[in-house]
């Protein structure tokens, strides 16, 4: 995943993170938004379920 | 002519006076960040401290701390009398020879880092040593906190002289000596095998969990931890929000340890004159740490609370986010820390759960997030960082970090935690100095132990401080 085609850091003058220059940073993007997401829409669903349980 | 030239030495002088200048600057600016660290590492301490206090029932909350505050109090002398020696020492692994990049081995060790002879110059004030005392100063927080660690796991049952002990092994040898294989630019797992560790997920965090899981085996579960058939009752703590709290305030103190990491530029001692670099001397910024370390805290908090909705696992999973990101802060991309994170959010309870199944009480996880996770992000990072060089600098040629080379440091950091703690809990056992009576225990430790109260006021019972020691 180093972001260069030598293995030195003497070629690294910006960007040094993991796949930088390739679709890792925006899919990890993604990713991460997508966990955001859906974790609210679970967390939603379950509470719900659970609060409702004491309305009966 | 003449009166041109006077003034361009003029200018000559005061160029150089402001050069002067500015290098003072810096040298003060580097003693300061390191000076920084130390008090927000005590932080980490402070954390522990009510942490295991709130995670303790109210019969022993008072003891708990009291073995928190020795550990800290044994373990920073110690590593003065000889982890410091240590670390320096054996980089290269025995007998000590000298490694690569000429600041190691026990020749060097033993000209700067023992308190007598001419060694001693470096191990005291002096006015032309500006580096010496706040180095020694991180790294004898990383050895306290490393013991901290190991202080959760046991709490409620073990004696206390025997927990100094063990607190002592592992804060002033067992992870000094991870630290000189796998952190120091001449240690051989770095040299010959690419380790990266930058934030010391394997080399503190799992070496002190699994040191604790040695000494579990050994002492034993709490009474009443474990039914006649096997299963797992829950000993809940007596003040969960002061756990939650103190859980925050380790991760404040991370941000020092973090730093600590760090070396700065422009010294006679850095890797670079004009950038910030780890400790393999690879390239790091402050930012590097700020975009990964907020978002492994966030992927571990949202991980944790999808799995258990429970404030304690969600602040120990802050705390395992952190970790599982540790060894790549200064590589990864801050999208897939929070994705790492996250995954070691969502496992730590599971694997919490593997462990007591398996008769292990271990108080507040400790095992779990600093063990487990701690070698869960080592590995991480030789999946995601494969390819990177592993060093930079005067230690020459290196190889790159790989998954083979990181998996073989996560099994060289499991052995130098689990074996020492294993093997001087059990002697500690057979001498009959592990594990107060059942007497004790049922009773509560702080009857036994403490002469003051928690609490006073809750219950007749409770035991009174004396308003003088003859009364």
């Amino acid at each position: 995943m180093f972001p260069y085609d030598k293995a030195t850091w003497e070629v690294v003058d910006g960007a040094m993170f993991m796949g930088w220059g390739g679709v890792l940073p925006g899919l990890a993007t993604l990713i991460a938004a997508g966990i955001c997401v859906a974790v609210l829409v679970i967390g939603q669903r379950s509470e719900s379920a659970k609060a409702r349980a004491f309305d009966k | 002519m003449e009166q041109q030239l006077a003034e361009l030495a003029a200018k000559v002088a005061e160029l150089e006076a402001a050069g002067g200048g500015a290098a003072i600057t810096n040298t003060m600016f580097a003693e300061t960040f390191y000076y920084v660290t130390i008090p927000l590492m005590i932080l980490i301490h402070a954390g522990f401290l009510a942490y295991e206090m709130g995670a303790s029932r109210l019969k022993n909350v008072l003891s708990s701390g009291v073995k928190n505050i020795l550990a800290f109090a044994f373990v920073i002398p110690t590593f003065y009398f000889f982890g410091w020696w240590v670390y320096w020492g054996f980089p290269t692994g025995l007998p000590g020879a000298p490694g690569p990049a000429g600041i190691s081995g026990v020749e060097y060790a033993n000209a700067i880092a023992w308190g007598w002879g001419q060694s001693a110059q470096y191990m005291g004030p002096n006015i032309a040593d500006q580096a010496s005392g706040v180095f020694f100063g991180a790294f004898a927080l990383f050895a306290a906190t490393t013991a901290s660690i190991m202080s959760g796991a046991v709490i409620e049952r073990i004696q206390t002289v025997a927990f100094i002990i063990l607190a002592v092994v592992l804060g002033s040898f067992a992870w000094v000596v991870a630290a000189a294989w796998g952190w120091h630019a001449d240690g051989w797992l770095v040299t010959d095998w690419g380790v990266h560790d930058f934030g010391a997920a394997g080399l503190v965090h799992a070496v002190a969990g699994f040191f604790a899981l040695g000494v579990l085996i050994n002492l034993g579960p709490r009474i009443g931890k474990f039914n006649a058939d096997g299963t797992a009752n829950h000993i809940p703590g007596h003040n969960m929000p002061l756990t939650v709290v103190g859980l925050m305030l380790i991760i404040v103190g991370f941000w020092g340890f973090l730093m600590a990491c760090v070396i700065v530029p422009g010294e006679a001692w850095s890797w670079f004159a004009d950038k910030p670099s780890t400790i393999y001397g690879t390239p790091i910024t402050l930012s590097a740490l700020s975009f990964n370390i907020l978002m492994a805290i966030a992927g571990g908090i949202i991980g944790a609370w999808i799995y258990t909705r429970d404030p304690f696992w969600m602040m120990s999973g802050a705390l395992a986010g952190i970790i599982s990101a540790a060894s790549g802060l200064d590589i990864y991309f801050p999208a897939l820390a929070f994705i790492v994170a996250f995954s070691a959010g969502v496992i730590l309870k599971p694997c919490a759960d593997w462990l007591e199944k398996r008769g292990i009480d271990d108080a507040v996880g400790a095992v779990t997030v600093h063990g487990t996770i701690g070698l869960y992000g080592v590995v991480m990072l030789g999946i995601w960082g494969s390819g990177y060089p592993a060093l930079q600098g005067a230690a020459g040629e290196a190889p790159t970090i790989s998954l083979m080379g990181q998996i073989i440091g996560a099994v060289v950091f499991f052995l130098l935690g689990f074996v020492p703690g294993y093997v001087c809990s059990f002697i500690l056992k057979m001498a009959g100095m592990l594990r107060v009576p059942e007497g004790a225990e049922l009773a509560g430790m702080d009857l036994v132990k403490v002469p003051a109260s928690g609490y006073p006021e809750w219950g007749g019972d409770a035991p009174v401080t004396p308003a003088h020691p003859a009364e």
